[in-house]
């Protein structure tokens, strides 16, 4: 400014300035994401038993990841949260798409179903897990009473392995289609109108309607939805803990689940951090995988 | 096979009728405008002709078959939509070939056709782009080129050119009119230009409030207006009205604010038979001239007294914005592009090119 | 009865306030710690809920103030094991679930009672600690002993029961009479009365099911009557015995003949499938009683009969329940062992009684044998209360829940032969335990 012969002394920060702009949410990541999963990873590295100081606790270095390793309770545990989230996700994918497609519609009545569908949505997990476990308690449950009226034997939904595993990716996909369907509604409403009009006039039916038109422009909105979904299945955690607890036997105990078992069940604090170091890679080569399949943040101008 | 027809056709949405009734007929091979202002039912009238949108009432023939409830995929028509609605997700030979495909046409003819559609509209090298990586002219042609590979009875346009900058437009405008004579198809082009309407048309058909003004050739639609409103909307700049009286009883005259100008014999005929004497005249900005540059004082051109306000330079030309008395009017005069700025003065006015509308029903006395 | 204590109380204060002002030639125990505050975490269960009133009576009588921390007793561990490793804590008593006393000690967290019964001013000549119930006492509060959590030479006194409790059998008298059974003294005849009630259509027995801690209390119940035990005296598992195998058989037997649902009952599911009246028979702690006359809780009430835990090769009932002692940190020890002594001795333990809690004293028991059906019976049960019933060591968590917990829930959820199921949680049990160092003597010896 003094010198105004000499402007070039600016010009070479200007390289660096979007750095310095960004910083302070670096900053904040840093803090709030990057050092929780860095100090799981030192605590992974300890025996540490809640109780004790942390300065007494053994460092035994790779242990725990090699036990893990070689656990077959976290094998089967991983396992299950894969097909888990197979089953979850292709459910709620397939139905939240289509009951977005068709109370897409402005029809009379669509935006009160629109709201009643979204109610479980807004119930808290807590709560979705005590509902449904008492729904599908074998002895005082609706869904035993109303079998029954049928006659059908009443089933120990929460007690059999296979009906357990049953239960808890029905009460997900109860929760979490609508999740699906409003973000894929939202998605169809912002399609311009025109498109659509030109796909009809092109000679497209209803299915290749959708099929080659309506999903192709909404695949960006698929995609991010299909990692939150993704992402989710390997936090959840409140609706099976308090559905089964992640039983009987392991049949429903997801990783997270698991690794709540290992730290405050069994006291395991510094096993669990190392499985927790596993979920971490776990969930950030999934969600890697599905950015480089299609970046959805790429094709943004699309629409 | 007749061309489009609309045969009584209604339209309304809920509680307000957009188009009363409509009867409108198409002929095979031409290219109709549709054109008016903006809410005066033509895209809706477009849309009833394409079939996304139902009519209320009243009969829609395509090439002869009564389409009036017919899909769109079955009306064998082309359609080019102002925004281009292109595909996103498909390249530029995808989104020409959609068509084609759906319809399940061999592989070979949905490529030799996309060939030369784009070779007619010089896309061939865009063939493997996505519409984001296209120019705004690049997709009007994509657009278009999914029309054409349809080779559709009818071709529909809504708006296409206005979502382009002048001079893109202008050569747009060209090019259409030389796809029309190539491919020889009925279209039926919607805009609010009247521009694009009088270089394109065939014919025009000028909408008002749902209702058709006048239906005609270009040069009918100019030269023998029906109305007040057809007179004002074609021609640019648009037509000054001045209100005056008719006055005197051989030979009549229309006097108003600032101007005395006898008629010709023609309209002297035409008012006398007319009983109002409350008139408005019309005088086209172009029919204003000078003496001795296009003008010459005689009994065809009426001399009017301008209060010159500005006076636009625009090469051999120059536009005036003026005042007769109190009225504003605009006027283009040829004066060559070496002349002074005009001033205020005497000016001509050729009587033969003055029109004549009735006050209160805004219908021309011709 | 109430009454009088209560004007004998009133004197007493009446008589020590007026003591207190006429100087110090009265001794008053409580005198010293007048106007300190205590504070307590306990669990916000039934017992201390009720044991809220003796507290006030308490702080009335001598000046020290109470606090109570109640928590889920679920989450009562993780908090009191962050406040007793701080250095200055702030409970100055605390009440754990039996299990976690061995841990405690380990950690160093508690402070030894002995040096406060070895203090003649504080300690009351009359509390009597043989009136306690002994199977009650060892299990909640002694530590260091045989197996490190057994009476012994080298063991000693952390903590005093309060809450504590054993298990005996509840049964429905209507079923009975209506179906012409005999009430089971013995495991056979128990087995017998639940493939009779199978057959006539009657859910017989509930029990816990659930995966991890729940179906293991389920087993470890019909485990020491048969005999069994989880290790031999050098920590060897032994949940691969014949006897271990025979109560997991019997376990799968209760599944299939009792109530549905067994599998994924916890003790308050188990509990509600009773005292709704979905099962005929109870063999759990002796809660039940109290429960059942709970009108909230119970549709039962009237048609409950108590009989003793049945035997088998012996007679075994499970010690459980909660203890209460002084950790090592607090600031006012001796206050809280005077508090201890309040809640624990013969008058407290009968104001207990009378405010709705579980006695701890023989004596307590026999003298309200008239007031409740269950106390006779109870009365009688004590003497073969177990206190080895489950090891009581840091391990035991995982071995109950990763173990135990998964091997029983095949046992029960499958028909899978039993015998390979206890083998291979045996092996893991062992594995655990050595992993843990508990063999390393025994590795010492034979390689010199």
């Amino acid at each position: 400014m003094a010198n105004p012969s000499a402007p070039p002394a600016t010009v070479s920060i200007r390289p660096l300035s979007p750095y310095f702009f960004i910083l302070p949410a670096v900053a904040i990541m840093v803090a709030g994401l990057v050092y929780p999963v860095l100090q799981a990873f030192y605590l992974s590295l300890f025996d540490w038993k809640i109780g004790t100081r942390f300065e007494d606790a053994p460092f035994v270095g790779t242990r725990h990841f090699v036990r893990m390793l070689t656990d077959d309770n976290v094998h089967e545990s991983i396992w299950v949260t894969l097909r888990f989230g197979f089953w979850t996700i292709t459910i709620e994918m397939f139905l939240g798409v289509s009951l977005a497609l068709l109370l897409e519609k402005p029809i009379r009545g669509a935006s009160v179903f629109r709201t009643i569908f979204i109610l479980p949505l807004m119930i808290s997990p807590v709560v979705v897990g005590l509902i449904w476990r008492y729904l599908f308690d074998a002895r005082i449950g609706w869904i035993n009473y109303y079998l029954g009226m049928v006659g059908i034997e009443p089933q120990v939904w929460l007690g059999d392995p296979e009906l357990a595993f049953f239960a808890i990716v029905f009460t997900d996909i109860w929760q979490w289609t609508p999740f699906i369907f409003i973000i894929v509604i939202a998605g169809l409403q912002a399609l311009p109108s025109e498109i659509l009009e030109a796909s009809r006039i092109d000679g497209a039916n209803w299915w290749q309607h959708i099929l080659f038109v309506k999903l192709p422009m909404i695949r960006s909105i698929l995609l991010i939805a299909l990692l939150l979904r993704l992402i989710d299945v390997f936090r959840a955690l409140e609706v099976m803990y308090i559905l089964t607890g992640g039983g009987p036997g392991r049949a429903t105990e997801l990783l997270s689940l698991h690794i709540y078992n290992r730290a405050f069940e069994t006291q395991q604090l510094g096993y669990a951090s190392a499985i927790s170091v596993l979920l971490i890679l776990i969930v950030f080569g999934l969600s890697f995988a599905i950015l480089v399949a299609g970046n959805p943040m790429k094709e943004k101008s699309d629409i | 096979m007749s061309g489009v027809k609309l045969s009584g056709v209604m339209k309304s949405f809920g509680e307000t009728t957009v188009i009363p009734m409509m009867d409108l007929q198409f002929d095979e091979g031409e290219f109709v405008v549709i054109v008016g202002p903006s809410g005066c039912g033509k895209s809706t009238t477009l849309r009833m002709i394409a079939g996304l949108e139902p009519v209320s009432a009243g009969q829609i023939f395509i090439g002869g078959n009564d389409v009036t409830w017919a899909p769109p995929k079955e009306r064998d028509i082309a359609m080019v939509f102002q925004s281009y609605a292109l595909y996103p997700h498909m390249d530029v030979s995808g989104n020409m070939s959609f068509a084609l495909r759906l319809a399940g046409r061999p592989r070979d003819e949905v490529k030799q056709r996309v060939r030369l559609a784009a070779e007619m509209l010089e896309l061939t090298e865009y063939l493997d782009r996505r519409p984001r990586d296209l120019s705004g002219g690049q997709r009007q042609r994509v657009a278009m080129g999914r029309a054409i590979v349809r080779d559709a009875y009818c071709f529909l346009f809504d708006e296409p050119l206005s979502n382009l900058d002048a001079k893109l437009r202008s050569t747009m405008r060209t090019e259409l009119a030389i796809l029309h004579k190539r491919l020889k198809r009925t279209m039926i082009y919607v805009t609010h230009d009247q521009i694009e309407a009088m270089t394109m048309a065939d014919r025009i058909v000028i909408m008002d409030r749902g209702i058709i003004q006048q239906v005609g050739t270009p040069r009918d639609v100019y030269n023998t207006p029906v109305n007040r409103f057809v007179a004002g909307f074609i021609g640019s700049p648009s037509m000054n009205f001045l209100k005056a009286q008719l006055t005197g009883s051989d030979g009549l005259r229309v006097r108003g604010k600032g101007f005395d100008i006898p008629l010709n014999p023609r309209l002297s005929k035409a008012a006398t038979d007319h009983s109002a004497r409350d008139v408005v005249i019309g005088l086209r900005p172009e029919h204003f001239s000078v003496e001795g540059a296009g003008g010459t004082r005689s009994s065809l051109f009426a001399p009017i007294d301008l209060t010159v306000e500005v006076a636009e330079y625009i090469g051999s030309s120059q536009f005036l914005a003026a005042r007769i008395d109190d009225q504003p009017v605009t006027a283009s005069i040829e004066v060559g592009p070496d002349s002074a700025p005009l001033e205020s003065g005497e000016y001509l006015f050729d009587t033969n090119r003055m029109y004549l509308f009735d006050r209160k029903s805004g219908m021309a006395i011709a | 009865m109430r009454f009088l204590d209560w004007k004998n109380r009133l004197a007493a204060v009446t008589m020590g306030a007026a003591l207190a002002i006429a100087g110090p030639l009265m001794a008053n125990p409580y005198e010293k710690y007048a106007g300190t505050t205590l504070v307590i975490s306990w669990p916000a269960l039934a017992h201390f809920t009720a044991a809220e009133e003796l507290l006030e009576e308490f702080t009335e009588e001598t000046g020290i103030e109470v606090e109570v921390d109640a928590l889920q007793y679920l989450k009562l561990r993780d908090r009191q094991l962050l406040e007793m490793s701080k250095e200055e804590g702030e409970y100055d008593i605390v009440s754990w679930v039996v299990m976690w006393k061995g841990e405690y000690v380990a950690k160093g967290l508690l402070t030894p009672l002995s040096q406060f019964f070895t203090n003649g001013a504080l300690v009351d000549p009359e509390f009597d600690i043989d009136d306690i119930a002994d199977a009650y006492l060892q299990n909640g509060g002694i530590v260091g002993g045989g197996k490190g959590y057994l009476p012994g030479k080298s063991g000693a006194l952390y903590g005093l029961p309060f809450g504590a409790e054993t298990s005996i059998l509840a049964y429905r008298k209507d079923i009975f009479e209506e179906q012409g059974l005999a009430v089971p003294t013995t495991y056979d005849e128990l087995a017998g009365v639940m493939t009779q009630l199978g057959e006539a259509g009657i859910p017989a027995m509930t029990s816990r099911g659930k995966t991890g801690h729940q179906v293991t209390a389920g087993w470890l119940l019909h485990l020491a009557p048969m005999g069994g035990k989880i290790f031999d005296d050098q920590w060897n598992p032994v949940i691969n015995s014949p006897e271990a195998v025979k109560a997991a058989e019997f376990m799968r037997h209760v599944v299939q003949t009792g109530p549905t649902g067994i599998e994924t009952f916890g003790f308050g599911e188990a509990s509600a499938a009773f005292l709704q009246g979905d099962a005929a028979l109870y063999l759990d702690t002796l809660k039940i009683a109290a429960m059942s006359r709970n009108p909230n809780l119970s549709t039962v009430d009237g048609n409950v009969g108590f009989a003793l835990h049945p035997t088998d090769v012996r007679c075994g009932s499970e010690t459980g329940g909660f203890a209460i002692g002084i950790p090592a940190n607090s600031q006012n020890q001796e206050a809280a062992f005077l508090l201890i002594q309040y809640l624990t001795n013969k008058a407290g333990d009968q104001r207990m009684v009378e405010l709705g809690g579980d006695p701890i004293r023989h004596s307590t028991i026999q003298n309200n044998a008239d007031l409740f059906p269950e106390y006779p019976v109870v009365a009688e049960q004590l003497p073969c209360a177990d206190p080895d019933w489950r090891p009581l060591i840091p391990e035991w968590n995982e071995l109950n829940i990763d173990v135990l917990g998964q091997a029983l829930t095949k046992v029960i959820t499958t028909d899978d032969p039993i015998q390979p199921i206890m083998d291979e949680a045996n092996e893991k049990a062992r594995a655990i335990m050595e992993r843990e160092g508990y063999y390393k003597w025994a590795e010492y010896r034979q390689g010199s």
